[in-house]
Formats: C-alpha cells, structure tokens, sequence
C-alpha cells in the first residue's frame, strides 16, 4: 500500500486511539502461522472461516452465506474504506428457513487483512451472526447491515487477537420499521481494537441495541465510537457498555445518541459503566445527546471507578483470596453487557471468553498450524 | 483459642480501640455489649484484618488446626515470636499447643488466610454484591477455604447438598441461594444468610456481629439454634457482639464482656448481662 492514510489523535473522533502499530503492520507480510481454529466453533451451523482475509472453502460450509464484492457503505469512514469491496454476503429473506446461526472466524498471521461484508434482512428474515477475530496481526473491516421491515439481526462479535495486533470494526446499519438489531461487542484478547458503529433506525419503532464489554491491561487499548440515529418516531435504543482497565492500558466508550427532529416518542438508554482495576489505568466514557425532537425519553447513566472496597473485604472474609475476588466483581460487572446475547451456547462462550481475560489466560490456541505461504498471496492488498 | 493483648487500633488514624485484653477458650461462648460507637464492629473488623483498620499495638493469637500450608512457615515463626512477647508478659502458656494445633499470629495473615485458619465473621450489615449469586460466592470462599488446607475441591453437587441443608436449618427460602449476594435481601434474610454461610463454612471461630438486630422472633430463634448446632462444639467457640439479652436466651454465654472506651471494661458469667439489661451501662461501666 503505497501510502496509508490514517486519522490523527487531534481529531475528536479519534483522540483515544493509538493507531501508531497499523503503518508498520500495513507493511509486514503474513507469517501463515494461525491459531486452529477448532477452539472457536461454537455450534455446527454454517460457518466461515477467514485466513489472512481470504476465504477458506476447504474449512467452510457457508450455508446462506456469499463470497464475492459487497458494499459495507463504510467510503467516508478512514479505516472502513480501506476494507474494500471484496468479502461475503448475506442476503436473507423471510422466505429463507432460519440457518441456525452463522459462525465467521478470522484468523490472522501478521500483516494486515482487509474484508468487507454487507448484510440485507428481508422483510420478517432474521439472522444471527457471531465472528470471532483471533491470531496475530491486523484484522479490518467494514460491514453494512440493512434491516427491512420487522426484520431481525443479533450480531456478535469476540474480539480475541494476540498482542501487538490490532482489531478495527466500521459498522453501517439502516434498520427499518419495527426491526431490530441486536449488536454485542466483546474485547477479550490480548491486542488493541477500534469499533465505529454508525446505525440509523430509520423507520417507525425501530429497535437498536449496541453494547458490549471491553477488557484492556498492560499498554492496550480498546476504543468503541458508536452514533445512535433516531430518525423517525417511536424508535427504542440501548447502549450498554462495560469497559475494564488494568495497568497502563485504556479502554474508551464515546456513545452519541442523535434525534431528529421527527423522532418524536424516542426511547433511548445509554449506560456507559467503567472499572479501574488499577489507578494507573485509564477509562474514558463519554455518553452525547443531541436532540431536536422535544416528546422523547433519554436516559443515560455513566461511571467510571474501582471495585467496591466492602464487596471485596467480604469476599476475602470468606476465604476468597485477592486476585479471584477481583475476578469474581469483575466478572459481575462485565456479566449486564454480555446477557443480552439471547443464544445461551454463545453467551457461554463469550462469558467464558471473558472469564479467560480476568483469569489473565486470554485466548491463545495450544496448537499453531502453519499453512504454506504461497497461499497468502491474495488478501486484498493488491 | 484465641488470646487478645492490649489491642490498640485506628480506623483513618482515629484511635478507637485502646488496649483491649480478651481471651477465647475452646467450648467457650463470650458475649461482648457495649454502648454505641464502643468500638464493638471494629473490633470485630481488625479481627478480620478489614484495610483501613490499622493495628498499632497488641497482638492476637489464634490457635487453630487449620494452618494455611501456604502460611506455614511464617505461622511458626510468628508463634514463636508472640511466644516471646508473651513470655516477658508471663502469659506464656497461652501458647502451648497440642493435637496438632498451632498458634499463629492472627494480624500477620491476610483476611482470606485468616477465613482458612477457621475464623468466620459475621458481619453487622452484610454487603450487597450483584451479580454474583450466593451459590457461586459460597463455594468459590469453601473451595478457596479447603484449597489453602491442602483439602479436594468440593463438587457442584456435594456442595449444593451441604448448602441446601443449611439454608433448610435456618428457615432460608431456597431459591436465596440461586440469588445475588444478599441483593433484595431484607435485612433479617440478609443475617440468616450470614448464618447460611457459616453453616457451610463450618468455622472454628466465628465473630458474630449483632447477628441479631433486625431479626423477628421466628428468625431470632432459628438464628440462635443455628449458631447452638453450629458452633456449640468442645473445639469451636463463638464472640457474640450484641445489645440484647435475648439472642442470649437461645445462645447461652459463658462470659459477658462489656466494652466502652476501646477497652473491655468489665467481665463476668451470664448475670452481667441481666444486669446490663436492668440497670444499662452508666452504672456498670463506671
Ligand atoms: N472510618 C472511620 N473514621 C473515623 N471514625 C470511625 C470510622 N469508622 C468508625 N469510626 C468510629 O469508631 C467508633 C467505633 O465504631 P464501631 O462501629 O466499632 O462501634 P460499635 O461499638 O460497633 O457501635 P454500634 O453499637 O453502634 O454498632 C465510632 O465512634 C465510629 O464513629
Ligand atoms: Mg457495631
């Protein structure tokens, strides 16, 4: 890539990221060494599995699933428009027996890898998504979402990559009269992440729910930047974050909730909640509103502090040493933003994603396989 | 099993306890009363080594058959040095030890450690944890317990079992368990609940904090044959923090204490407190 083109930490938007590793990573070549991936199944639906950003057949059963150009929508947004054109598509309609839901896993070896996805939920479709992101390097993508009327989309995201990695998510979603998205995002890995949600709810009584936990010690960093758009009246929104901080790492949540001047009867809670595990950590929540319709209910609540000293003391009173009592709080609190996944195969695995983080074991395959590099050639940097 | 010696202690550097002497046999039940803001609850607090509640002089003795292995080492050296202190001070022979039964210095163990050396405390306003259930809290602290001891795991369902027993012996709803730590809790659910987790815990020493306020009558009596069938045992024992005779009623003390100023100030059998009751504390701690 000739020149990469990145935003600077004086824009607003960006302040919280360090984006400093994706030059050096933009350059370096896959190593073809990746995590396997058998660890990160969690059910035997359609599954999808991603080497370097290129699509493995061999390992995949794709079910409803495409593979070729999609629009993610994400031009004017500086990471999502270098993810490209090429990457997978699903376009469901109600006519489509539910898949069961549809695993993705990308697996990374160095380097960066570039995808885009689009999804289109059709009139009273529903699908559900989980893509685990885990191996080294940087994994960046863009995906579009399109709800139609009463359509239904739970999108789950487990962010797991190694240290010195680097993960960024840019979502578009337009959801339309009385549809739903459901967007869970968790960071448990040992790398640093950047996840841009930008969702319109642009019909009537529509619904948005984007939340998610982020784990973050030693020198990561995570950073979710989401925009909540209410445009049209009796639309529901829910933003629940959880970010935890050890160490010199910062975890950063900035949620704007916008409402149009028609969006009369919005309904929109946003609970940005942060834990310092250490003083020297930093947790940053910014909740934003910004309202022109006046008949609407906004609730936010944001705080960011350390683990209640008395829970604690009673913990260790009855025999619970130090590190697992700081475990079992921290679980606690992570535990709000990780229970609206509805599937309860994949919510244990996301808590269980979570407990490994807190247990200081975050993902790391015991077996590496190594793929001969010759077939890395092609992952969308040409 | 456990020695007390002039006991002085801060809480953010407010001196409240001032050279306390108390010493805990085997078999024995103590009661200890006082006026408000005696330093009763912090007492009970540097016992169990809560932070903040810094110890400044003294020293506690615990004498017990759960030495932490991990602990073991520095359990006998502190013995030994606390035995040195003692010695000067004549009370040597506090320290002896038999069957097995080391004296550790209390205040050199973590709070946790002391949990596993067999000291239970049971607190005067127990603490909410949400999201956390009692279940999971209960067996985490036994396995934690039993861990330090060099003992198994209990199993998922051998400690439901055990759990189950107790919350049926101290009138517990059930589904209590499957709840957040004492989250919704009322505030007498909340002391039965400390009971619960002592039955399951199965201490040798527990610090009863007005375990009783707050209870009904019906609650009062369950509580107070639970700590009987729990605790009244030749190798346990039992400090009871109270303002009232009746928890006495149920748990019979064999000495009352009475702490005013940081200090115990008066000590005598089971009539002190009747005379407590009649005549409060004006006349008695003078
Ligand atoms: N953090 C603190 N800073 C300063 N003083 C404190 C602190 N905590 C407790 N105290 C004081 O220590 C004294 C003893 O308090 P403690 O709770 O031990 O009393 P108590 O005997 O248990 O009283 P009660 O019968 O009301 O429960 C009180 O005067 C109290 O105000
Ligand atoms: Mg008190």
């Amino acid at each position: 890539m000739a020149s990469l083109a990145l935003p600077s930490s004086r824009e607003e938007a960006w302040r919280w990221s360090d984006l400093s590793a994706l030059p050096a990573l933009a350059e370096a070549r896959p190593s073809g060494a990746i995590p396997a991936p058998d660890v990160l199944w969690i059910g035997d639906g359609p599954r999808l599995l991603f080497v370097d950003g290129v699509y493995d057949p061999s390992r995949s059963n794709p079910g409803p699933v495409e593979i070729g150009p999609a629009d993610a929508r994400a031009a004017r947004h500086p990471l999502g428009r270098l993810a490209g054109t090429r990457g997978w598509r699903l376009r469901i309609g109600a006519e489509h027996m539910p898949s069961g839901t549809i695993e993705i896993v990308h697996l990374g070896s160095g380097g960066a890898s570039h995808l885009a996805a689009e999804i289109e939920i059709g009139e009273d479709a529903q699908a559900s998504i989980v893509e685990s992101f885990a191996g080294a390097g940087w994994a960046n993508r863009a995906t579009g979402i399109t709800l139609a009327r009463s359509g239904r989309l739970m999108l789950m995201r487990r962010i797991l990559g190694a240290a010195g990695g680097f993960t960024s998510l840019a979502d578009t979603a337009e959801i339309g009269t009385g549809a739903s998205l459901i967007a869970t995002t968790l960071a448990a890995g040992a790398g640093d992440s950047r996840i841009d949600a930008h969702l319109t709810l642009a019909g009537e009584e529509a619904f948005a729910e984007a939340g998610g936990a982020l784990l973050a010690r030693g020198q990561q960093r995570h950073d979710a930047a989401l925009v909540l758009r209410h445009a049209e009246p009796h639309g529901q929104s829910r933003q629940v974050w959880r970010a935890v901080a050890d160490d010199q790492a910062t975890a950063s949540v900035a949620a704007r909730v916008e409402v149009a001047r028609d969006a009369q009867k919005t309904d929109a809670e946003q609970s940005l909640r942060g834990v310092l595990l250490q003083r020297t950590a930093t947790i940053n929540a910014k909740p934003e509103l910004e309202i022109f319709a006046d008949d609407v209910k906004c609730a936010h609540g944001c705080a960011v502090g350390e683990l209640d000293r008395g829970a604690l003391f009673y913990l260790n009173s009855r025999g619970i040493p130090p590190a697992p009592a700081r475990a079992l709080l921290t679980r606690a609190f992570v535990a709000d933003a990780l229970a609206r996944i509805g599937e309860e195969a994949v919510r244990e695995v996301f808590v269980a994603d979570a407990d490994n983080w807190l247990s200081n074991s975050p993902f790391v395959s015991s077996e590496v396989e190594t793929r001969p590099s010759t077939s890395l050639g092609t992952n969308g940097r040409d | 099993m456990l020695q007390i010696t002039n006991l002085h202690a801060e809480v953010d550097g407010k001196p409240i306890l001032k050279g306390l002497d108390l010493a805990i046999g085997a078999g024995e039940v103590h009661a200890i009363m006082g006026p408000n803001g005696a330093g009763k609850s912090t007492l009970a607090y540097t016992l169990g080594g809560r932070p903040g509640y810094e110890v400044t002089e003294g020293s506690v003795t615990f004498t017990t058959p759960f030495v932490p292995s991990e602990v073991e080492g520095r359990a006998a050296s502190d013995a030994q040095r606390v035995s040195t202190s003692l010695d000067t001070n004549g009370v040597g022979e506090a320290l002896q030890t038999t069957g097995g039964e080391v004296a550790v210095d209390l205040l050199a163990l973590a709070p946790h450690e002391r949990a596993a050396a067999g000291l239970f405390l049971g607190f005067q306003y127990p603490v909410e944890i949400p999201g956390v259930s009692n279940v999971q809290f209960l067996r985490e602290a036994l396995n934690a317990q039993r861990a330090v001891r060099g003992e198994p795991p209990l199993s998922g369902g051998d400690f439901l079992k055990r759990a189950r027993a107790q919350a049926d012996a101290l009138g517990l709803a059930p589904d209590m368990l499957k709840r957040p730590v004492n989250v919704g809790f009322s505030g007498g659910e909340k002391k039965r609940n400390e009971m619960v987790q002592m039955g399951i815990i199965d201490p040798r020493l527990a610090i009863l904090d007005e375990t009783d306020s707050g209870l009904d009558i019906d609650a009062l009596r369950h509580v107070g044959h639970g700590i009987n069938s729990i605790m009244r045992r030749p190798d346990k024992a039992v400090l009871l923090i109270t303002h009232y005779q009746r928890l006495l009623d149920y748990v019979k003390p064999d000495f009352v204490h009475v702490l005013a100023g940081g200090r115990i100030v008066r000590s005598g059998g089971p009539e002190l407190a009747l005379e407590l009751e009649r005549e409060g504390y004006v006349g008695v701690a003078a």
